[in-house]
């Protein structure tokens, strides 16, 4: 019995090292730079898009301390980024929140990537009354639930989705029938959804409608469709499943008049991937390097943004990077009105929030505008969702038509003619 | 119904990927007993192999294969007397133990391709290969993609090739005495040590011209690799552990559930249908779908 | 000896309790909370793994079926939390009875394989049902009392281990469940019956399991098939069991405690260096399988068996 003894000894040393081997509490003391935590996902499943949104993050807080910082009541306010990787899990994201709230003692915070995430952090700032922003949750699931802490910067797909629908009925001739898919997800599945509603709205004639598995190889469904002949396949999943969706329709030699998707064709790799398949695709954004944008805020024009992000990331952004940024802008616009310096009392952050509320400025990404009611509450509702085509491997904004760069490419050219 | 001939034919395609991935695993666990949760990690590191050659010799994926095979045999060679000590010697549950130890390999290499190659989607353009085949008789019509085809032919030269090397040659020999009977082999002077070197290589060398095979019909990226073990671990089980002509039938069957569900039921079931169709056989059949398994 | 245990986990489990009263920073609070958490999970999959020498792959399946039949009884019925937990438990245990007898026919590989088909076809279901919400999974209330989740998890686990230890360790249950490890055949000709002791056992690891993934839907509030359904519980759950020794107690729940540990100090203080974590993780599980075949306790056992004159029963999990 004297190894149970010895046993206990273990398990009580390994607590004790597991409980004093982290570091101290920070404390609230008097500072001269804002705390600003950030919680993504740089690893896991959706480290892709996770990274996306600390370029952007990091870009911001980079171009604000080259500026020396954020301006309140005529002195300067330095911003230091806090990480907390939430590894596409929603508990590790919530564990992620408690430590930035409680140990690192962050004034506000930078939001997580996925809707998941995001449900399960934004209860445990609600606790702790810490505003947040994310540049990057597009399921309207997060907007449903009316967090009074938690914004967004990227209008959810459901205030997107509409968009490119309305811009191929007005295409010659008009697609008359439609495939629409959606991968299992909570994101792809709201995108084929919104992708339905404004099809059947519009008086196309949806021939198939399926939420398919995530990951499953779609070619036996893609011959379907070329039994069936649709105008319009539509579809809605994440980076890797959009590249396969393109090469099965290419090896089965489908060609749709249209083919769209949503979120992930303005990626870099979407393009890299793909070469010369890519063109024709077209997707629903809400910002590219073109868009027409007046920034009052760091930078003046979408372009400048997009060689700055190029310059120090050498990948050229796109809006979900973009949205990130914008997330720091709005928290920096909000902290100037109110004069609130760090660090943030309670009182200074419930202000913070109100001041959220009533936001309305020009960025380079556009406008934000943070909906106060409604099923988009607390989402960014102040911009344009557009829809975008590769052409010639560049992302070109096709509609609406007061924003439009280019004529859109239609019917798609036929993938053994290119 | 029109659609039925498709239907088979995609089941198939679609199955012959499964070949691939499945039966260099099927192999090695015939002559070592190593589950090995690595499996997806030596795919996904061969398409990452084929990828960066393609893109510095723009040398066609499918002449690269050789080369990868030739890489990777040599790594697997290498890495085997690890395998080996895990598996051999005085240890409880072997079988256990060599699992988690390619676990932890696998994450090792899930580690490195991240921190090496990023976390982007990319696919291998092969110039081979490309367009497909067309048929149609009255209201019937089949399509048939090239490079799946290319995949498939591929998938069933390579069983066939293992299939000769068993049967014909004094390797093969070797390989059948040490999957029967370790220490009997050893005694009738079969180099164990040797043959599950070279077995092990052939099995990683497969692997890793599958991943190219894949980079060139759907994409690749370092996070791949768990998707992929998960296949192969099934199809070789349905086949029965180590029974390599198990390997195509069971991933046929695989492959037509898919293709019958996205086509004629319901597409949001079809993995449900595969997880649960492999659970219900091995319910009836615990030796995998020939009762041939060891 | 019996009132020496007993005094000793008396003492130890109420050092446990006072954490709480000792560390008033939340996240530390949550972080033992989720060690002791895989402790549960890693003892239950060591039950029927490490003591029956069934390798359960479906393990996380009763995690997410707590976690979903607590979530759906507190929101669609509006149970209130302790019973629909107990339910939940209740769900997973029926669940291992009904599926026991049939899985635990398979053998080695097999019956792996074929858990975890049955643990990815439930994730399936559940993204494919209206009830359980598919993909976007269910919110439940947020209640977020730390100290309230430290003693759930606390209680739930230190009863889990409790009633194993005795019944594992002292009753001849676990023996009995040994000699079905050791030899199947054997263990009927002693006039065991091995199919009955089987499917106990499997009850024994998911009934636990279901309870945890029941107080864990409550604590982080949100799940999805993803996050409660995923590899992930089973994966963790197995490395820590093999990394801490399998067929011992003590073995899995250091394990747990170390790994998880060195998971979270690495994330928390270190998150430049997250790339490497995978890299390292990796390394120390291969490595520990070379060189600690029978696991950390069970490489401490051994050593102070050969030391001691009187030798100690053998615990660590050999086959051969």
């Amino acid at each position: 019995m004297k190894s149970l003894f010895k046993m206990g000894t273990v398990v009580l040393c390994v607590l004790s090292l597991f409980l004093f081997g982290f570091s101290g509490i920070g404390n609230a003391a008097e500072r001269d730079y804002f705390k600003v935590g950030v919680i993504t996902s740089l690893s896991g499943d959706l480290a892709t898009g996770g990274n996306v949104t600390k370029r952007g993050y990091d870009l911001w807080a980079k171009a604000v301390n080259e500026k020396g910082g954020i301006k309140i009541n005529g002195k300067f306010y330095k911003v230091k980024l806090y990480y907390a990787d939430a590894q596409s899990e929603p508990s590790q994201g919530a564990s992620a929140a408690e430590r930035l709230v409680i140990q690192e003692k962050v004034d506000f915070v930078l939001g997580p990537y996925s809707s998941g995430v995001t449900l399960a952090v934004a209860p445990v700032l609600e606790k702790y009354k810490i505003p947040m922003i994310t540049g990057s949750a597009e399921s309207p699931l997060i907007w449903k639930q009316k967090f009074h802490y938690t914004f967004g910067t990227i209008p959810p797909v459901n205030y997107t989705g509409a968009t490119p629908i309305k811009t191929l009925v007005k295409l010659q001739p008009a697609p008359k029938t439609a495939f629409i898919l959606g991968s299992n997800d909570a994101f792809s599945k709201a995108t084929a959804e919104a992708f339905k509603a404004a099809a059947e709205k519009l008086g196309i004639k949806v021939l198939k409608y399926n939420i398919v598995p995530a990951g499953q190889d779609l070619t036996p469904f893609m011959s379907v469709a070329k039994a069936l002949k649709p105008d319009l396949i539509a579809f809605g999943g994440h980076d890797e499943e959009l590249v396969n969706l393109v090469k099965s329709l290419k090896q089965i030699n489908y060609t749709p008049k249209a083919l769209l998707m949503h979120y992930g064709v303005t990626e870099p790799a979407f393009v890299e991937a793909l070469g010369n398949a890519a063109d024709g695709v077209f997707g629903a954004s809400v910002w590219t390097e073109t868009l027409p944008t007046k920034g009052t805020f760091l930078w003046s024009d979408a372009k400048s943004y997009a060689d700055a992000a190029m310059k120090a990331f050498k990948v050229p952004p796109d809006y979900t990077q973009a949205g990130s940024t914008a997330a720091g802008i709005a928290f920096q616009a909000a902290l100037q009105q109110i004069g609130a310096t760090p660090p943030l009392s309670e009182e200074e952050r419930d202000k913070l929030v109100s001041a959220l509320e009533k936001l309305d400025i020009d960025t380079f990404y556009g406008k934000i505008n943070f909906a106060d009611e409604g099923q988009y509450y607390h989402a960014n509702v102040g911009l344009e969702p557009l829809t975008v085509q590769i052409q010639k491997g560049k992302v070109v904004i096709v509609g609406p038509s007061e924003y439009a760069e280019a004529k859109a490419i239609y019917p798609m050219v036929p993938w053994n003619k290119r | 119904m029109e659609l039925l001939p498709q239907a088979i034919v995609d089941g198939l395609l679609i199955g012959g990927i499964y070949i691939t991935i499945a039966i260099g695993f099927s192999l090695a666990y015939g002559v070592m007993h190593i589950i090995d949760f690595a499996v997806g990690e030596w795919i996904m590191l061969g398409a990452f192999l084929g990828f960066y050659l393609h893109k510095g010799t723009g040398i066609d994926p499918f002449i690269l294969l050789p080369v990868v095979f030739l890489v990777f045999f040599g790594v697997g060679y290498i890495f085997q007397p690890l395998i080996h000590r895990v598996l051999s010697g005085k240890r409880g549950n072997p079988v256990l133990m060599g699992l988690v130890f390619t676990f932890g390999l696998a994450l090792m290499f899930r580690g490195i391709a991240l921190t090496a190659f990023g976390f982007y989607t990319h696919s291998i353009p092969a110039k081979f290969f490309q367009g497909s085949l067309f048929f149609q008789f009255g209201n019937f019509f089949v399509t048939i993609p090239m490079i799946r085809l290319a995949g498939l032919i591929y998938a069933l030269s390579i069983t066939a090739i293992l299939h000769y090397l068993l049967k014909n040659t004094d390797f093969g020999l070797a390989v059948r005495a040490l999957a029967q009977h370790k220490e009997s082999a050893g005694l009738m002077g079969v180099n164990a040590k040797k043959t599950g070197s070279y077995v092990y290589g052939i099995y990683v060398g497969i692997s890793a011209m599958t991943g190219v095979i894949i980079g060139s019909i759907f994409s690749i990226n370092a996070q791949m690799g768990a998707d992929y073990t998960v296949f192969a671990f099934f199809v070789v089980v349905l086949a029965g552990m180590g029974y390599l002509a198990g390997v195509p039938w069971a991933a046929f069957l695989l492959g037509l559930v898919q293709s019958f569900f996205l086509i004629y039921l319901s597409p949001s079931y079809t993995l449900l249908a595969v997880f649960g169709i492999l659970y219900v056989i091995l319910l009836i059949s615990p030796k995998g779908l020939f009762a041939k398994g060891v | 000896m019996h009132r020496k245990i007993l005094i000793f986990g008396v003492i130890f489990v109420i050092a446990l309790a006072t954490i709480p009263l000792l560390v008033h920073d939340t996240f530390y609070l949550r972080v033992i909370t989720e060690a002791i958490m895989w402790i549960g999970l890693a003892i239950t999959w060591d039950v029927i793994a490490g003591y029956t020498g069934y390798l359960n792959f479906g393990h996380g399946a009763f995690f997410g079926i707590g976690a979903y039949t607590t979530a759906i009884l507190m929101m669609r019925a509006h149970w209130p939390f302790g019973l629909a937990l107990i339910a939940g438990g209740l769900a997973s245990g029926l669940t291992a009875a009904f599926i026991g007898a049939p899985t635990l026919r398979l053998r080695g590989a097999y019956f792996a394989i074929a858990t975890w088909a049955l643990a990815r076809a439930l994730q399936q279901l559940a993204l494919v049902l209206n009830f359980t919400g598919g993909p976007d999974g269910m919110r439940l209330p947020p209640f977020l009392n730390p100290e309230f989740f430290f003693y759930a998890m606390l209680t739930v686990v230190v009863i889990t281990f409790a009633g194993l230890w005795i019944l594992l360790e002292f009753a001849p249950f676990g023996l009995k469940l040994k000699a079905i490890r050791e030899d199947e055949a054997g263990a009927m000709a002693l006039g065991l019956n091995p199919t009955s002791l089987k499917i106990q056992s499997f009850v024994l690891s998911a009934l636990p399991t279901g309870i945890i993934g029941g107080v864990y839907a409550y604590w982080i509030t949100y799940i999805d098939p993803a996050s409660v359904l995923g590899d992930l519980v089973t994966d963790q759950a197995v490395v820590m069991a093999v990394f801490g020794g399998l067929g011992t107690l003590v073995g899995p729940a250091i394990g747990a405690v170390l790994l998880f540990a060195f998971k979270t100090y690495f994330w928390a203080y270190l998150s430049d260096y997250q790339v490497l974590y995978l890299i390292i993780l990796g390394a120390v599980i291969a490595l520990s399988v070379v060189f600690l075949p029978d696991g950390l306790w069970g490489t401490i056992l051994k050593y102070k068996s050969s030391k001691s004159p009187m030798p100690l029963r053998n615990d660590t999990g050999e086959t051969k």
